[in-house]
């Protein structure tokens, strides 16, 4: 028989002023099974819990209902007490007759009514409780890093910092992702690589973390604590443990000058086999088979193999997968620039002068194509001109994307800055629809861009380039004095939007966690849990969460890596145990529950006889994964699932509570 | 309207400007607070924060052929207000002035043009304004003999019209800030 206490809480006159607490104390001391009821003014006070343990051990209570505010509140608070005295927390029910009752209803006899509907509802689900244990799962404390740009570093030196072994998996043959294709940064102009290059050799070096680069994810299995992951390391063709980065193989490359650089965004040219940059981690040569002599010509040429010193070479080397199993991952994939094929009307592709945004940071760069002496493509010259054209691609809802792509301003403003230092007397006009200047300096930086490097600011978009007598003419709009304007220009810079990177929508389906239709991943939630994805032991870091500038994407990178070290702190990760079971006995099969969880929690379980052939295939909820969220108790069709807590029985109980 | 930028003739015109009035068009932020609280503004062409961008923008012509620089009572409510400091007040004498010495005439507001001539005259002769000849000559000039006649009785009546003009002591002073100037 179920002895169990009412506690009703005044909350000062939060509750009691709309609500007749000893009304509801009344009803409740009249319900079979209550043998005790009471009203307190603050029962989340000390004195309040103190009287919540001493009734619960006089009257050897069974079950809990506090008829209080939300659970948000103190349901913690209260099932802490009630441990202490014994009780399974999970006994301790609250009926809100706070936010759901006085704070939003005026009329007294009705709102008090309805908490005691609401009391009665909770005092029938606990007499159906039944104790329910935290689940615990195991850690392997190893984290893994997808994407080594600078958000990656940042996690993986963080994680690694902090005493945990980390493999860091990088597509390119290098690390090092945007930022090291930078020039200088804005808002103070420290170079990009002065300060990349200190944390990629850093990453090398570290003893806790294990540098996979011209590698991809290949598949991902398991739950937090328990990731399977198989790493797909590409044939690079060259021995990286051999090899000493002395560039014998590149200089004696036939196939010089004939592959467009990926690097510099096709600005230059590299051979088949090459480092994309001279301070590539590791520096160890790619041979890109799809343009190699040898592959192509069937091993006639094998200039590299011959040229190599320490002979580290290999042209049989085949991919390699590798198993690792992880605790935790974080996915920093970064980002891509949008195409700009669409504006047919910018004629970017046609006219070579007119460049992308990170294009034009290649032609800035001292490690560029030009060796940081700005030369327009077309005929080598020193622009004197250059009109920047910003949202390209964003905040264009009908050919580009809506969002704002948040760093065109400021690297605009930079571009103009460092064009106006390197050419002097030249010139540029810049096209804008809003300034977004917003991070600490950024306003002075671009006002300093229009003050002190003259800069000419017009608001409104681009309408038209093209070519007149060598010069590019950009057909444009001042509307703040209301003129269309037209500028003959030497060169045309594009900001162009930033998207999510190519493929970064599978690893996201592999990884199982949310993603935008923009392809950006999610968080848990957008202000509170900023580094944590949909699915538990899976964090987000960098451009891969949306738009943003570098120290944002420090910042989230080391969120990530803090976040990791928070978890591995923990012998067992702790998952509260209101999670779906199923009834294996009335399971049958269709798992029509797999396809509805969101969380990938939910598996196929082999029923085995003694003798170890299968009797029976149920559905297997993965305790680590499952959330509580309850989809798969409405998608079953044999009623065979529950989320504890939650059982069916209690709902109807409840229901019924009503009609008494 | 349609402007082809020249690119030598806007920094020689920006030079010009920012030479007369000790200020940077650049740092204008475009926030049109000045053409918010102009008094005036209902009978410009343009807004004073139009002018300040088509002048950074070379757009001389319009400019100076502007309603806007005339109409300007130079009540300084522009400049006071403008979070950037910017001397809206001072490029509309710097526009009026460099219309004036390259003897473009305002197609709508020769008036007001009039006017700023015969109170130079008037204070070069004088070395400080005498009010009934500045109105007599301002009269002839624009032949509207009798517009606002009925004004004179009352300023009169206030002392605001002195029958007699006085003239300063030092005149070669006055002279000499006009030699300056030309």
């Amino acid at each position: 028989m179920s002895r169990i206490g009412v506690f009703v809480c005044w909350c000062g006159s939060n509750i009691a002023s709309t609500v007749d607490v000893e009304k509801v104390r009344e009803e409740a001391a009249k319900i079979p099974g209550v043998v005790s009821a009471v009203d307190y003014k603050y029962m989340c006070s000390d004195p309040g819990q103190n009287s919540l343990r001493n009734v619960i051990k006089e009257k050897n209570l069974t079950g809990v209902v506090l008829a209080a505010c939300s659970p948000h509140m103190h349901e913690n608070t209260f099932r802490k007490a009630a441990v202490k005295e014994g009780l399974n927390p999970y006994f301790v029910e609250i009926a809100n007759i706070r936010e759901q009752v006085s704070w939003v209803h005026e009329d007294k006899e009705r709102a008090t009514a309805k908490a005691v509907d609401l009391m009665k509802m909770m005092v029938e689900k606990v007499k159906r409780d039944k104790p329910i244990e935290d689940v615990r799962v195991p850690l392997n404390k190893k984290a893994l890093v997808i994407g080594g740009g600078i958000s990656g570093i940042q996690a993986a030196l963080d994680i690694a910092n902090g005493g945990v072994e980390v493999i860091l998996v990088e597509k390119e043959p290098s690390i090092g992702g945007r930022m090291i294709q930078l020039d200088e940064t804005f808002p103070t102009l420290d170079c990009s690589s002065c300060i990349m290059t200190p944390k990629m050799v850093e990453v090398n070096q570290h003893p806790n973390i294990k540098l996979y680069t011209y590698s991809e994810i290949e598949d991902v299995s398991g739950y937090i604590g328990n990731f399977k992951v198989k790493i797909k390391k590409k044939a690079r063709s060259v021995v990286e443990k051999d090899c000493t980065g002395c560039g014998e193989c590149w200089n004696a490359c036939p196939m010089h000058k004939n592959v467009k650089s990926e690097f510099n965004i096709n600005l230059s040219e590299r051979t088949a086999i090459y480092v994309p940059f001279p301070q590539a981690v590791p520096l160890v040569p790619v041979l890109d088979r799809s343009v190699c002599l040898h592959f192509k010509k069937g091993g006639k040429c094998q200039k590299c193999f011959d040229a190599c010193g320490p002979k580290c070479i290999d042209f049989s080397m085949q991919d390699e997968i590798i198993e690792e199993t992880v605790g935790a991952i974080v996915a920093a994939t970064g980002y891509d620039l949008m195409e700009t094929s669409m504006y047919g009307e910018y004629g970017y592709g046609k006219y070579k002068d007119v460049v992308s945004g990170l294009q034009f940071e290649r032609l800035l760069s001292a490690s560029g194509p030009t060796e940081g002496v700005i030369k327009r493509p077309s005929d080598g010259k020193t622009p004197q001109t250059i009109v920047f054209v910003q949202c390209v691609g964003s905040r264009d809802p009908e050919k580009g994307v809506p969002y704002c792509s948040k760093v065109c301003c400021m690297y605009t403003a930079k571009h103009a800055k460092l064009f106006a230092h390197k050419v002097h007397g030249s010139q540029s006009y810049v096209f804008y629809i809003d300034i977004r200047a917003t991070s600490k300096g950024y306003e002075e930086f671009v006002r300093g861009t229009m003050e002190q490097d003259g800069a000419v600011y017009l608001r409104g978009r681009v309408s038209k380039i093209y070519e007149d007598n060598g010069k590019l003419i950009v057909k444009g709009a001042d509307t703040l004095s209301g003129n269309q304007v037209e500028i003959a220009a030497d060169m045309v810079v594009l900001a162009t939007g930033v998207i999510p990177k190519k493929g970064s929508d599978k690893l996201a389906q592999m990884l199982g966690i949310s993603y935008d239709k923009y392809g950006f991943l999610t968080e848990s939630h957008p202000k509170l849990r900023p580094a944590e994805s949909s699915t538990a032991g899976i964090f987000l870091a960098g451009m891969a969460q949306g738009p943003r500038d570098i120290p944002e994407s420090v910042v989230s990178g080391s969120a990530a890596a803090s976040k990791i070290l928070g978890l591995f702190s923990k012998s067992e990760y702790e998952v509260e145990g209101t999670i779906s079971s199923v009834n294996e006995a009335t399971c049958v099969a269709c798992f029509y529950c797999q396809r509805v969880c969101a969380y990938n929690a939910i598996s196929r379980k082999e029923i085995k006889d003694r003798n170890g052939s299968v009797v029976k295939v149920v559905a297997n909820v993965n305790p680590g994964l499952c959330t509580g969220c309850g989809a798969c108790v409405n998608a079953c069709f044999s009623k065979s699932i529950d989320v504890k807590g939650f059982m069916d029985d209690q709902i109807y109980a409840e229901i019924k509570s009503l009609a008494i | 309207m349609k402007t082809v930028l020249n690119e030598q003739n806007r920094r020689n015109f920006v030079a010009q400007v920012e030479s007369m009035l000790h200020d940077k068009l650049s740092k204008c932020y475009q926030c049109g607070k000045c053409s918010a609280g102009c008094p005036v503004n209902f009978e410009m062409d343009y807004t004073p924060n139009q002018i300040i961008k088509m002048t950074e923008l070379g757009m001389e012509d319009t400019v100076l052929n502007s309603k806007t620089i005339w109409l300007c009572v130079s009540c300084n409510t522009c400049s006071t207000r403008c979070p950037k400091g910017f001397e809206v007040t001072g490029i509309m004498d710097v526009l009026r002035e460099i219309a004036e010495r390259k003897g473009i005439t305002s197609k709508t507001e020769k008036e007001v043009q009039m006017f700023h001539e015969v109170f130079l005259e008037n204070v070069k002769s004088h070395g400080r304004i005498f009010e009934l000849e500045l109105v007599g000559k301002y009269k002839l000039k624009t032949k509207h003999l009798f517009r606002d006649m009925f004004l004179a009785p009352k300023m009169l009546e206030k002392g605001k019209l002195k029958m007699h003009g006085e003239t300063i002591s030092n005149l070669n002073q006055i002279a000499k800030i006009f030699k300056d100037f030309e």
